[in-house]
């Protein structure tokens, strides 16, 4: 993190090739939150750009102050977002239908096996806001409990009990068993 | 602590350690066996989950996005020295930053390194290239250099054709021609020297030239071990896999701007001809090192 610290300190400072080196440490995170909060893979390219080139323009606005670089960054792209998606003026909004459950005898080598993220995607939009945000950021994002917390100003405790809560209701969307298929 | 929020804890402990620090489901369970039956099925759902949103960026988009972030960053380091070299006339500025760069070093390396052909500090950037060409020592590190060098090219291809500036891209693409050609020597020449060095089984000629750096080796001896053959090779077979790699990377970066809508219909043929050029240049290269 001191590592960080001074990348984005020397980046402050405009020193271009301390912000191409922060650029390319956060490239595929943010793209990947990107495609898993839109759901569309090309739509999310222009998002990702953006992001970096606010981040570019914004960078001396950033302090410390106990929020680490990630948090205000993914803030940014999740800003990005918010504007984007208020832009678009029709949100497609897909139904969870049947290709969208799993059904097998052994429910757990199901998930393993036929999951992709389509299907995870559609069981998302289930869940709340908050559960969405804790899943897009904790698995698209790869990003500690602790800096979660921070990009949703929540507690840690919070944060604990979204994610606990998210992955029960993902596996009760996702996970049908023959029985219940049938 | 109440029996919800322990196994809060506990779940997102075993998540860490298997989405971070690579451990089994079953080493977790291992560790909590109590709650073991509760964890493994939400733990199969993280993993499944965590494979699915795995998705990698495409390759002509990330070599795109670079491109146009570097462009952007070469904005950035370009308003940045406006105001400072506003007081001074062009060729004033252009001797002052040299001087300065050869005298000093460092400072202003980055800004002209990004600034891009629209801006004051381009001549430096140009004339900088020129003075490392020059003062790097080897043939093979010349070679290196020269693709770093056409790299650039490809950014300010992409930045002057984002502005619909045809005769820029033009002129940087007769720029980034002359590069590749370069760069085709100079792989011809080193692969030349280290086949003449080795094949007849004797002893490898020098590899690197002198310089102030690099004094020229007082024998024969000091500079033919087989140690700088072994490094020579090595730094041969990584100059070849950038060239590789910019081979599909450059004129994919390139396509991905043509079919842009953005980009201004003048700049296109140029665009296309830039793509055409890089191309040739790169099966030029590549023919050279093989």
């Amino acid at each position: 993190m001191q590592n960080e610290e001074s990348l984005v300190h020397r980046a402050q400072q405009r020193d271009t090739e301390a912000f191409a080196q922060l650029y390319e440490n956060y490239f595929d995170k943010i793209y990947r939150y990107v495609v898993f909060k839109i759901g569309n893979r090309t739509e999310a390219e222009d998002v990702t750009q953006q992001v970096f080139l606010n981040a570019l323009q914004s960078i001396s606005s950033f302090k410390w102050k106990g929020r680490p670089f990630s948090a205000w960054l993914f803030r940014i792209a999740h800003n990005q977002i918010v504007d984007y998606l208020r832009k678009k003026t029709r949100q497609a909004t897909t139904p969870l239908d049947k290709s969208t459950v799993i059904s097998d005898s052994n429910p757990q080598l199901a998930i393993e096996r036929k999951l992709d993220i389509e299907q995870l995607l559609l069981a998302t939009k289930r869940l709340t806001k908050a559960q969405q945000e804790v899943i897009s950021l904790r698995f698209a994002g790869e990003l500690p409990i602790a800096e979660v917390a921070k990009v949703m100003d929540k507690s840690e405790g919070a944060v604990k009990a979204l994610q606990h809560s998210a992955i029960v209701a993902l596996r009760k969307t996702l996970v049908v068993t023959n029985n219940d298929s049938k | 602590m109440t029996a919800s929020k322990e196994f809060d804890n506990v779940l997102d402990e075993c998540l860490e350690r298997l989405l971070t620090k690579g451990e089994t489901i079953e080493q977790c369970l291992q560790s909590y066996l109590e709650q073991a039956a509760e964890l493994e099925p939400l733990l199969q759902m993280a993993v499944a989950a965590k494979k699915a949103v795995a998705v990698q960026p495409r390759s002509e988009f990330r070599a795109e996005a670079r491109y146009q972030f570097h462009a952007a960053l070469g904005e950035v380091a370009s308003q940045r020295s406006r105001p400072f070299l506003g007081w001074f006339p062009r060729w004033a500025t252009v001797v002052a930053i040299v001087l300065g760069l050869i005298l000093v070093g460092g400072g202003t390396v980055s800004a002209a390194g990004y600034s891009m052909p629209d801006s004051p500090l381009y001549p430096v950037k140009l004339t900088t290239e020129q003075v490392r060409l020059a003062l790097t020592p080897s043939e093979l590190g010349k070679a290196q250099l020269s693709t770093e060098l056409a790299d650039r090219r490809i950014v300010e291809i992409i930045y002057m054709a984002n502005k619909g500036d045809a005769q820029q891209v033009e002129a940087i693409t007769q720029r980034l021609d002359e590069r590749l050609i370069m760069l085709a020597t100079l792989a011809s020449t080193t692969r030349d020297v280290t086949q003449e060095g080795t094949k007849d089984g004797g002893a490898p000629e020098v590899l690197t030239l002198p310089s102030v750096e690099q004094p020229a080796p007082s024998s024969p001896e000091e500079a033919t071990g087989e140690g700088d053959v072994r490094i020579e090779t090595n730094n041969r077979a990584k100059l070849r896999v950038t060239v590789a790699r910019y081979a599909v990377n450059h004129p994919a970066a390139l396509r991905a701007v043509l079919q842009n809508e953005k980009i201004p219909e003048s700049a296109k043929p140029a665009l296309r001809d830039a793509i055409d050029k890089t191309v040739a240049g790169y099966e030029r290269v590549l023919k050279a090192l093989d």
